[in-house]
């Protein structure tokens, strides 16, 4: 008897269908699995014939047992497979009529006792089969839904589907959860002192700018960035879909049941090697950390530390939002859009008030000179931190909550993109001036400053599109006025060592 | 030998001898012609009995080994070849050109290499030095005093040092350059071709070009460790006065105030901010009984030059600052602040308080360094 089952595996974060044809028939007694399985997945055998046993299914030792994995060209990984072939074994066995599993696609890894597992890419697997009912493991199932709500089944054992597949019923949804086990992101209301750091993460909030914060050792720049998390709304939609893929895919489970709602928070560590970071592998093409913070916030936390070849190659990500990864049998485009904060130390003995740093301006320069000049051109915002003074760590009560300042980011956002459709940090140089005219006070104050050497044409661009979110958490303002240019200048620490010019 | 070489060719070349030291070159030069001097350093001559020389070479035997070994190595046709290729002078303890303030020293410098104008050293010097390391408003201050000093026809020397150093040179070159004006004057502590620190090239060559450039060590010479504290020594010696503008702790420029000390030459000292660490050093000078130095007004009246304070010191063309800007320029001018500080203390909202910085700055009442505000010159006068 031969069995054809639906199925498909994970290629980057993109399911890809695979039928399972199952040919039982006679022959030397034995199983083979052909179709470019790899080692996880052609074990499925030993799986599957034990769970047939503990599920007191009969299993044809003496027959010869074929599967094969169409389309036999695509390497197939993991055991999101199992289901398939156990399912497409009880058809050749003529177990369950092939008629009950036309229309549907079974993916799940089986346990040697029966039991259905949940696995890593369930999201993308499901949607590459748009047309088909899916048959996922219950703990599986609200990744499932994210793409389908109303066509996916979900089972527990394989006794369960067996039963749904002779005439019985499929096994309820799992019910909603009551409680929301989601920890909450930490409190802005923590921060003590910190004036501007605190404005500046609110603009970077509202006005999805990259950032880069410089400060000295203990004063609380990793502490700032955690909270930026809080004041972002959650995903939209289309987002938490794809963020949701790219979990599922890299078999991380955040947020409840492996569903991403809200905008995820990377930090990785300055040792994390690019494959890590952007993604790749030889075997698998696994989802980097960048794009598991798709939609949320990458943190690098010393900037200076990660290694060149890394941080360059963040420059495309940066660029068009998505990652192009290309390895010598597969190459994927993974979703890659999320605001980019770093932290870095001024110098390296932490720096301080003039007069308290104890390197002089070649330690400062060499320093610098490790953080890529390119990259650091993408920071909008480059906020300078300072450690908190006594008075402020011992006093009664934080600074304003999360909850308020959040309140403030989402009005700002919606005026943003009721104005022209992005958010602030999106525009692009040509539209600045007609969506972030300047005033007259604003202009007196760039020229200054452009006249000075203190800016270039680039941070120009940039210190605009500060201006205009801050104008837009200030109020209703058609033109960034001088007061706007002012702060957004104050949020661009030079990051050269001090120059002749300072002193005149 | 070749006859036609200049004796001091061979001065220079044992100034640039390895374990060769100030006091053992100065007891060669002393006592011996630079020809004939070479000649007991290198062994072709025994040393006189009575020399400090022999009883040097009978001490340690490595030393007259070193010494030949730098003969080899560099011959004083060579020394001599490159002083001429950069237009150096070379004078030599004992030469009437020698300048007669380093003749004198407690430790004479025993030969000098000199580019520019030997006759600066018969004007009025003041000495202006500090840390490498300094705050806005401390470079602001060696740099108006600089401008002024050389205004006044007083020539300034220093050590062409990064920070106060490099500044208060550059404010005597802002100076148009006349008969009665102020000149620069640079003792360094590397040869004269070794430029230190590199970004100090285009104000080195406009001192050679408008002052004086002076070292000990001749050309090829590295600016090692120990060779700062002799400079720092010349620069002392060589002026009527020595004004620290701001140094650290354990600075190299309280070495030049100690220096001066020594040789009984005044030491004035601009005082700063206590919490300024970049000012440690001169408030401790104060406290030893250093006279202030606030203005330039003060370092002419100590050099007895005649001046009228209101012409030169109270003429500040800055626009007035606003009378709402008063309360964060007041907070500013307590110690360096930044934004967050100014409105925390103002208790003013970060939008007003980034505006009046931004006014302040324009009109150049405040220097920014980093994200860090402090006053420049002096306060304005309100009312």
């Amino acid at each position: 008897m031969i069995a054809n089952v639906a199925s498909a595996t994970v290629l980057g974060v993109t399911g890809q269908p695979v039928t399972v044809e199952v040919h039982v028939g006679s022959g030397l007694p034995g199983f083979q699995m052909v179709g470019l399985p790899d080692v996880a997945c052609r074990e499925a055998r030993d799986r599957v014939r034990a769970a047939f046993l503990c599920s007191e299914l009969v299993w044809p030792s003496a027959r010869r047992i074929t599967v094969n994995l169409a389309p036999s060209g695509v390497k197939k990984s993991g055991a999101g497979l199992d289901l398939a072939i156990a399912v497409g074994m009880l058809v050749a066995n003529e177990v369950v009529d092939p008629e009950c599993i036309l229309g549907m696609v079974f993916i799940g890894e089986v346990g040697l006792d029966g039991s259905l597992r949940a696995l890593p890419g369930v999201a993308p697997m499901v949607a590459c089969r748009p047309d088909l009912i899916a048959v996922v493991p219950t703990g599986s199932w609200h990744e499932a839904a994210v793409v389908r709500t109303d066509e996916v089944r979900c089972a527990s054992s394989l006794r369960e589907v067996v039963h749904a597949l002779t005439g019985g019923r499929w096994p309820e949804r799992p019910l909603e959860p009551i409680l929301d086990l989601r920890v909450p992101p930490p409190d802005l209301a923590d921060v003590r002192g910190q004036v501007l750091a605190r404005k500046g993460l609110e603009i970077a909030a509202a006005g999805g700018h990259h950032f880069l914060l410089v400060g000295p050792p203990g004063s609380g720049k990793t502490m700032l960035a955690r909270r930026l998390i809080g004041l972002l709304p959650p995903l939209d939609a289309a987002t938490s879909l794809e963020a949701t893929m790219v979990h599922s895919a890299a078999g991380v489970r955040r947020g409840q049941f492996g569903v991403v709602t809200d905008p995820p928070f990377e930090a990785p560590h300055h040792s994390s090697s690019m494959v890590s970071l952007i993604g790749g592998g030889s075997q698998q093409l696994r989802p980097g950390l960048i794009s598991l913070a798709h939609g949320g916030v990458l943190f690098l936390d010393e900037l200076g530390e990660f290694s060149p070849t890394v941080l360059d190659a963040l420059r495309q990500p940066l660029e068009e939002g998505s990652i192009h990864v290309a390895r010598a049998n597969i190459s994927a485009v993974l979703p890659a859009r999320f605001l980019l904060a770093a932290a870095t130390n001024p110098c390296p003995c932490g720096g301080g008030a003039p007069g308290a740093c104890e390197c002089d301006d070649t330690a400062r320069m060499r320093y610098l000179r490790r953080l890529s000049g390119p990259l650091l051109d993408r920071f909008d915002l480059r906020i300078g931190v300072q450690r908190t003074e006594v008075d402020d760590l011992i006093a009664v009560g934080g600074g304003e909550p999360t909850v308020i300042v959040r309140e403030r980011v989402l009005v700002a956002r919606e005026r943003a993109i009721a104005r022209c459709g992005l958010l602030n940090g999106a525009l692009r140089p040509g539209l600045l001036d007609q969506f972030a005219p300047v005033d007259a006070g604003g202009t007196a104050l760039l020229r200054h400053e452009l006249e000075n050497g203190r800016l270039t044409g680039r941070g120009l661009h940039r210190v605009r599109k500060v201006a205009r979110t801050i104008a837009d958490l200030d109020g209703d303002h058609d033109v960034v006025g001088a007061q706007h240019i002012a702060l957004a200048l104050q949020l661009r620490v030079r990051l050269r060592a001090s120059t002749r010019r300072d002193a005149a | 030998m070749s006859a036609a070489l200049a004796p001091q060719a061979y001065a220079a070349a044992l100034a640039g001898f390895d374990r060769m030291s100030v006091q053992r070159l100065g007891v060669l030069l002393r006592n011996h012609r630079p020809e004939h001097a070479y000649a007991i350093a290198v062994g072709d001559e025994p040393p006189p009995a009575t020399s400090v020389i022999r009883h040097l070479f009978d001490a340690d035997a490595t030393i007259p080994v070193a010494w030949r070994a730098s003969a080899r190595a560099r011959s004083p046709e060579a020394v001599w070849q490159r002083c001429c290729e950069l237009g150096l002078e070379v004078t030599v303890i004992g030469d009437p050109a020698h300048p007669l303030l380093c003749a004198n020293d407690p430790l004479p410098a025993p030969v000098l290499f000199s580019k520019g104008d030997r006759s600066l050293l018969g004007g009025r010097r003041v000495a202006m030095v500090g840390t490498r390391n300094a705050t806005g408003a401390g470079r602001h201050v060696a740099r108006t005093f600089g401008r002024q000093l050389a205004e006044a026809g007083v020539h300034v020397v220093s050590g062409l040092a990064r920070g106060i150093d490099g500044h208060a040179h550059r404010g005597v070159l802002e100076v148009p350059v006349s008969e009665q004006c102020g000149r620069p004057v640079a003792v360094v502590a590397s040869g004269l071709d070794v430029i230190y620190p590199r970004e100090h090239r285009d104000l080195w060559g406009q001192v050679g070009d408008h002052g004086l450039l002076l070292s000990e060590h001749p050309p090829g010479s590295a600016p090692l460790a120990y060779r700062f504290p002799l400079r720092n020594r010349l620069v002392a010696s060589l002026s009527e006065m020595v004004i620290v503008v701001e140094s650290r702790e354990r600075g190299g420029s309280l070495i030049t105030a100690n220096a001066a000390a020594e040789r009984g030459v005044p030491v004035m000292a601009v005082p700063g901010h206590v919490a300024n660490r970049a000012a440690l050093g001169t408030n401790e000078l104060l406290r030893d009984g250093a006279a202030p130095a606030l203005d330039v007004g003060d370092i002419l009246t100590a050099l007895h030059l005649d001046h009228t304070r209101s012409a030169t010191v109270l003429c500040d063309s800055r626009v007035l600052p606003r009378p709402d800007d008063e309360s964060v320029y007041a907070v500013c001018a307590e110690q360096p602040r930044t934004i967050g500080d100014v409105a925390q203390a103002c208790n003013q909202p970060l939008l007003d308080v980034a505006m009046s910085l931004a006014r302040l700055e324009q009109a150049g009442w405040l220097a920014q360094t980093a994200g860090w505000f402090e006053i420049v010159g002096s306060p304005p006068r309100w009312h």
